[in-house]
């Protein structure tokens, strides 16, 4: 939004110049807050921005986190020179500073603080002052500084500070809406100064950062919504729906999200002012023309979201989901999920293990696995989360379980890409890995629990059982959609109408007959009265089988078992 | 272009030039003020290195690429990350020209350098 839109009538504005002709302690502290709360507010916004796969994590996450220690260092105090808060903001952010953004941050707010010094109020001439000394401060602390960086948006925002003042800016509200209008004007400029923005085709994430800490702050001196992020639109990849299923508000009930090819341009300000009087959490994705919108609403409001859209164009897919449902049993995983992981010494044997559920984790924990990485069929890991697994672990000898045959490849590659000695026993299912940790020793050597592990791999039978999302023949099975199958070591086995005749069918042709052990591990979409049910008809089949039932909490999969 | 496979040749990189992309990416990162030069005697206090390469040190033990990075951090920066920051900076640049994974990246802090006093 430009200032020209969010700036209030001529009348308003005058009497909002004179109450912020100068700034004390207390107004300097609420600003301060104000942004933080538009910089965590729009935090997905940056994150989305970075360009490096590794130097400064995600931006908008740390410069929020620096931020926050800003203010955590102001505590309870009423004080009322702004010298002081200054001095407080200050020595929090750099107490927090996180990432290179959060240190340069600091930085900037070292120096504003400086030139306040031990004034009680902040006026036009000291709040350029300020920015001057900001800019100053943050260019001293690199030899070669490089531009189209929040070092260049600082530097913008001093110039435009002085430029105002020079034109005879009477209020700080003046010079404060002077740098913000610059900020984001200069901001917009920064792919020009970077090439490697420019052919990522995204501006400077630290720079946009900075931009909406001083934006947020000339919100709420208008008086504009500080929790609603910019109507803006993010590609489809970068819509991080999960993080926003955490932040639910008391009466939003439901989750709604709909896909919709718009049949004319859509002007998003419009159509982000239509959701915010329907509901929260708004988020609007784009990928090849098609729409993604997200919001969260009341129960009464189910429906509007899809009637609103109806209107704009054609609706692809409509999405429900009961977030108080949602956030029950997430607190009941939260609940369950905190296990231990095993610790280890430097030169001991780790293992890494990736799991598709906190359940399937918990087991692996407590089975002797150091490290843990979340995925599975449908969410594989990438080999950077297996390499940041390795990094965190304090020894060199690290054996990788990828439990799924389509993350083998990236445990492999990850061996490749590190000093640490690194072997991958190529498990494809969970069972499998279970086997192999079983054969685990930390102070055994890395090739001879490596062989240990594959061979204890090959003496178990691993079953999964799930439901085909197409139709298909293989194997010399004919599944149709929808159907439950069953699958014995990867391979297709067997399928059926219902759960309980395809488990039991699976389960006799991984030769449940003559098993001692037989583990049933259940998935996130089923309860435990349910699993019992199926686990009590295991028994009854094989009544000298020794039965175990375990929540895996894993997606899609009903059931995954061993049979050994 | 000729398309015909040529046969396979040894590629060296000298740890002159490693030192070279280390020290221009230190040099880049942000709360770096400067190089220290580590052929000081002991309870020299530190020097800003004439060339930077000078508070660089690459090695290769057992294969693997190792730097050590002698720095001089700006007083007021938080010094954990900052080098962390350098770290991680150093290590992405390296691996990129060199084109392989390199071993660990130590760095040394050798001084703060005061230019505000607040």
């Amino acid at each position: 939004m430009s200032i020209e839109a969010m700036r209030p009538p001529d009348d308003v504005r005058r009497e909002l110049g004179r109450s912020y002709a100068k700034i004390d302690g207390r107004t300097l502290r609420t600003l301060t807050e104000a942004s933080l709360t538009w910089l965590r507010t729009n935090q997905q916004v940056v994150n989305a921005l970075n360009v490096f796969p590794v130097p400064d994590g995600d931006t908008g996450t740390n410069m929020t986190l620096t931020m926050q220690s800003a203010i955590d260092a102001l505590g309870e105090s009423s004080v009322a020179s702004v010298g002081k808060v200054g001095k407080s903001i200050a020595h929090g952010a750099l107490m927090g500073a996180r990432g290179n953004s959060g240190v340069i941050l600091s930085q900037l707010w070292r120096g504003f603080a400086r030139a306040l010094d031990d004034h009680a109020l902040l006026d036009a001439a000291l709040l350029t002052q300020a920015f001057a000394e900001a800019r100053d401060t943050a260019y001293k602390g690199v030899v070669h500084p490089v531009e189209g960086t929040i070092l260049t948006v600082a530097k913008d925002n001093a110039r435009a500070a002085q430029e105002a003042l020079e034109a005879g800016a009477e209020s700080a509200l003046d010079i404060l809406e002077a740098v913000v209008e610059e900020a984001e004007a200069s901001v917009a400029r920064t792919p020009d100064l970077l090439p490697v923005l420019q052919d990522a085709g995204v501006v400077d994430s630290g720079g946009k950062g900075l931009f909406f800490i001083l934006e947020g702050m000339l919100r709420h001196v208008y008086g504009l919504p500080l929790d609603t992020p910019l109507a803006t639109v993010q590609p489809l990849s970068a819509l991080k729906l999960q993080d926003a299923a955490q932040s639910i508000e008391p009466g939003q009930d439901w989750e709604v999200v709909i896909d919709f090819r718009p049949a004319a341009p859509l002007d998003i300000q419009a159509f982000y002012a239509q959701l915010e009087s329907i509901g929260t959490s708004i988020q609007v994705g784009e990928g090849d023309g098609i729409y993604r919108m997200h919001i969260h609403v009341p129960t009464a409001a189910k429906a509007e979201p899809e009637k609103y859209i109806e209107t704009l164009g054609t609706i692809k897919r409509v999405m429900f989901e009961n977030l108080m449902e949602q956030l029950a049993e997430q607190s009941v995983q939260a609940a369950s999920a905190s296990f231990k992981l095993a610790t280890v010494a430097p030169g001991q044997l780790a293992v890494v293990a990736v799991a598709p559920g906190s359940g399937i984790a918990q087991v692996f924990a407590s089975l002797g696995v150091a490290a843990i990485v979340e995925g599975g069929q449908t969410m594989n890991p990438s080999t950077q989360d297996i390499l940041s697994a390795v990094d965190t672990l304090p020894t060199d000898q690290v054996i990788i379980l990828p439990n799924n045959k389509n993350i083998v490849l990236a445990a492999k590659q990850a061996s490749g890409l590190t000093a640490k000695n690194l072997s991958v026993v190529p498990t494809t299912s969970v069972p499998q890995g279970i086997a192999a940790l079983l054969a685990h020793d930390p102070d055994g050597d890395l090739s001879a629990v490596t062989d240990a592990m594959a061979q204890a791999v090959g003496e178990i039978r691993s079953v999964e059982v799930t439901t085909a999302t197409r139709s298909v023949e293989l194997d010399g099975v004919h599944v149709r959609e929808g159907q439950v199958i069953g699958l014995l070591n990867g391979k297709l086995a067997v399928s059926g109408d219902d759960l309980e005749p395809v488990l039991l069918e699976v389960l006799k042709k991984a030769g449940a007959d003559e098993a001692e052990l037989i583990s049933l591990y259940y998935g996130a979409g089923m309860i435990a009265l349910q699993a019992n049910k199926l686990g009590d008809r295991v028994r009854e089949v094989w009544p000298r089988v020794e039965v175990e039932i375990v929540r895996g909490g894993q997606p899609h999969y009903q059931f995954i078992a061993s049979v050994e | 272009m000729s398309q015909a496979p040529r046969p396979a040749g040894r590629i060296e990189i000298s740890h002159k030039a490693i030192a070279t992309l280390a020290a221009q990416a230190t040099l880049r990162s942000y709360g770096v003020v400067g190089m220290a030069s580590r052929n000081l005697v002991d309870g020299i206090v530190y020097l800003l290195a004439r060339d930077p390469r000078h508070g660089v040190e690459v090695t290769s033990p057992g294969g693997q690429v190792e730097i050590d990075l002698y720095i001089v951090v700006e007083y007021g920066t938080r010094v954990s990350s900052v080098a962390d920051s350098v770290a991680h900076t150093v290590r992405y640049q390296v691996e990129r020209a060199l084109g392989m994974p390199i071993g660990h990246v130590n760095i040394h802090v050798q001084d703060l350098r005061v230019s505000n006093v607040d």
